[in-house]
């Protein structure tokens, strides 16, 4: 703005300031002693158009002067202060812009550091999740295979302790029926073919639900 | 304020009366000496006289002493990043409101006139301000508005001469150009009533800034005549001034009056430089800038 205003000063100061005071004094002396081409002045006058040439060229005088005092002294601080006061205010609005756009970075960082942290908390949950579910599997796995070794030993044990109780009922069984047989044959006879015959027998015998 | 106006007025025409006597003396030619109010105090209203040169010297002087002691006052806000100061503030107002005239009509080049048109718009607005409080003001001569007039107008020709060349400004006064048969005949005839049309912006500038605010002056003091010796109580004649319900009216016509003025002057260089920024002779289909306007160019080609 200033810039622009400055160009507009076309003739010197000096100058316009010289120009100015010849133009006063002249227009003094005009409105004095008027010249006798500007004796219409008087007809206007009578017509109620009150005109003064030597006022009129003295009133030139004083703008030119005027025109560059008010530039210096008026116009050029108040651009002054004006132009300052916008540069300021545009430095305080690019600053002012500035930082919006950190808190826009900043929030945008922010975000996605919660949707990464969302991200990882869910991913660990899942994978605490499945953890959890391998280890119960594994845990219902041995539970398993533990239940299974104890009722085969248990079924071991049963069937030896079966087996066992039935080779005695058997040799029970053989005594009992070697001595009925004794009493009722009461006769001699040779104890050990007797015994493999009875053995014989037994292992022929079918036992009920076996 | 009715008595102190016109004391003021008396001592005022005190003043232009010793300049008068010694006009008179030394020409043997009478001067404008008289002015409105005395005249119609005498019920004289023919050959309506206007400020004398000593007259015109004081009002000129009474402007210049309030339009510096606004300026000092204004340079004293200038200090701070914000401008509380009153007189600061309204003088900002005063600058952006004239810039955005200017900026308007003329577009972004119209900034180059900023000292041009607030020197033309504090003249104006302060000495049409000081009528308000005195029997006349530099703004109510004819001759001083002459001057305010002429600056114009010769400033207008000068920017046109710059921005168009000396023919190139001639030749903007003869109008469009026409086919030879036609050219012969119309172009002088434009060219005459275009020389007479810039002469006459001197006339018509002048005069209506002088009859706004003298015409306000005298209408005032009629208005006051009518509310003079309106009653008699107790041996004490009772005077309403009547004319002070014009003040509120009076005072919009100070800043219209000033806004006219400087607008006007947007306007003659608007006309006159536009040309040569769209290479259009008439150029009344476009705006004044390139890039810069606003689409308020539009009142420069009305």
């Amino acid at each position: 703005m200033s810039q622009e205003t400055q160009k507009s000063g076309g003739a010197p100061t000096i100058a316009l300031v010289v120009f100015g005071v010849a133009a006063m004094l002249g227009g003094a002396n005009i409105s004095a002693n008027p010249p006798a081409f500007l004796a219409f002045q008087k007809d206007l006058e009578a017509q109620g158009i009150p005109l003064d040439l030597g006022k009129t060229v003295a009133a030139i005088g004083v703008f030119l002067i005027l025109f560059p005092v008010i530039k210096s002294f008026f116009l050029k601080p108040l651009q002054e202060a004006i132009d300052q006061r916008t540069h300021s205010l545009e430095s305080t609005f690019a600053d002012a812009e500035n930082l919006r756009a950190e808190m826009a970075q900043m929030k945008s960082d922010y975000e996605k550091r919660i949707i990464q942290t969302e991200e990882d908390a869910r991913n660990q949950i899942q994978s605490q999740i499945k953890e959890a579910q391998d280890l119960r599997t594994q845990m219902v796995n041995e539970a398993n295979a533990r239940v299974e070794e104890m009722q085969r030993k248990a079924r071991e044990e049963m069937e030896a302790e079966r087996n066992k109780v039935l080779a005695e009922v058997r040799l029970h069984v053989a005594d009992l029926s070697l001595q009925a047989t004794e009493k009722l044959l009461n006769e001699n006879v040779d104890n050990e073919r007797n015994r493999r015959l009875i053995d014989e027998f037994i292992a022929t015998a079918e036992v009920p639900g076996r | 304020m009715l008595e102190f106006l016109q004391v003021g007025s008396r001592l005022l025409a005190a003043g232009e009366e010793a300049g008068h006597a010694t006009d008179e003396h030394t020409s043997g030619h009478s001067t404008s000496t008289t002015h409105a109010a005395e005249g119609d105090h005498k019920g004289d209203h023919k050959g309506d006289h206007g400020l004398s040169f000593t007259g015109l010297g004081v009002y000129l002087a009474i402007v210049l002493a309030i339009l510096f002691a606004w300026t000092v006052s204004m340079r004293k806000g200038l200090n701070g990043r914000f401008f509380t100061k009153w007189t600061t503030q309204w003088t900002e107002h005063m600058y952006v409101f004239v810039e955005n005239m200017a900026v308007g009509i003329i577009g972004a080049r119209g900034r180059r006139y900023m000292p041009f048109l607030v020197t033309l718009w504090l003249i104006i607005f302060i000495g049409n301000i000081v009528s308000l409080f005195f029997p006349s003001s530099v703004t109510g001569d004819l001759s001083f508005n002459l001057a305010m007039a002429l600056i114009v107008v010769g400033y207008v020709q000068w920017e046109g001469i710059k921005q168009n060349g000396l023919f190139g400004h001639i030749a903007h006064f003869a109008g469009p150009k026409l086919p030879l048969a036609l050219a012969v005949l119309i172009t002088p005839m434009i060219f005459i009533v275009e020389l007479l049309s810039e002469t006459m912006k001197n006339v018509s500038l002048s005069l209506r800034l002088y009859g706004n605010i003298d015409g306000g002056h005298k209408a005032v003091v009629a208005m006051n005549d009518l509310g003079k010796h309106i009653a008699n109580i107790g041996g004490f004649d009772v005077n309403i001034p009547i004319g002070m319900f014009l003040m509120p009216i009076k005072l919009l016509t100070c800043i219209v009056q000033a806004m006219i003025f400087t607008l006007l002057f947007c306007v003659y260089v608007s006309m006159v430089t536009h040309d040569e920024h769209h290479g259009d002779e008439h150029g009344h289909d476009h705006g004044h800038d390139h890039g810069n306007d606003h689409g308020h160019g539009e009142p420069a080609h009305a």
